[in-house]
């Protein structure tokens, strides 16, 4: 277990969990992406570095937050043409588009969890991982494999006391 | 039978119109709720929108309640599709003025169940 995780573990846990972001992210699979290979969760993280694409929404309200996806870069253009069903080249814009459309399905589905969620934000996608403040906490995190490569589905919440309301 | 399709993603856009032209109905698309309503002002009025909740410039909940707010597009079948899940975002929704709500991720055999619920299935089309 990496030093991240244990981190996790020692923390409060509440509303959100490694768990329910699971169910969320294989209900979309099974929605959108089960005519493709198996997404195949692990139990270890497997940074993703160099090349990034993520994509993130923001929940706000009582307990704000945020919901991400990270690929390496190569991985976002076969992700878009599984979720568009399409075999052709894609545009950038529909590459960003489906990634921001992914962080949003699931970003949705966990504010759904979070007691007096405000708002959600619209999708941003960056070729870098949205900075956290030194507060905010790692609620829960999802690491699959599919086809070959790692995806990374993460949700922070803000910190500022014990509980994580900020 | 005609349908639009209002989402600010291509890809979700290209889902939903995808799975409703294969059920038989045309389609048109709209990025956001301001685009939605000029596509209604141009006619011919659809039978059904499928309305996304975020949007930028207008957001899906305003333009439900603009459209049920003009007698002209009462024959319109208003649909949220959405990832706002939560238990008061669907009564919001239904209080607003739609008729039926289906929660992203969907698979195209939930979103015909509605269609059917709603007497919205083209002929020939299986639910």
């Amino acid at each position: 277990m990496t030093e991240l995780v244990e981190e996790f573990y020692d923390e409060p846990t509440d509303y959100v969990e490694d768990e329910a972001l699971g169910q969320i992210v294989e209900a979309m699979w099974a929605s959108y992406f089960a005519h493709t290979e198996f997404l195949l969760p692990s139990y270890e993280q497997h940074d993703i570095e160099g090349d990034i694409l993520a994509a993130s929404v923001t929940i706000s309200g009582a307990k704000p937050g945020i919901v991400t996806v990270s690929v390496e870069r190569p991985l976002a253009v076969p992700l878009a043409a599984a979720l568009l069903q399409e075999d052709g080249e894609l545009e950038d814009e529909d590459v960003y588009d489906s990634l921001g459309e992914v962080a949003n399905i699931v970003g949705g589905n966990i504010k759904a969890l979070v007691p007096d969620a405000g708002s959600l934000g619209l999708p941003v996608v960056s070729t870098a991982k949205p900075l956290h403040g030194a507060s905010d906490r790692l609620a829960a995190r999802l690491d699959a494999n599919w086809q070959g490569q790692w995806l990374t589905f993460e949700v922070w919440l803000a910190g500022g006391s014990e509980n994580g309301q900020g | 039978m005609r349908a639009l399709v209002v989402d600010d993603s291509r890809a979700m856009r290209k889902i939903i119109a995808g799975a409703l032209r294969k059920l038989g109905y045309e389609t048109v698309e709209a990025a956001d709720g301001a685009e939605a309503l000029k596509v209604l002002e141009a006619g011919p009025l659809p039978d059904l929108a499928t309305v996304d909740w975020n949007m930028p410039v207008m957001d899906g909940l305003t333009f439900v309640t603009q459209v049920r707010a003009n007698r002209e597009y009462r024959a319109l079948t208003l649909m949220m599709v959405t990832t706002e899940a939560e238990h008061g975002q669907i009564v919001r929704a239904l209080a607003a003025g739609a008729h039926e709500y289906l929660i992203k991720p969907f698979t195209v055999e939930s979103l015909e169940e509605k269609l059917s619920l709603l007497g919205l299935l083209p002929e020939g089309a299986q639910a």
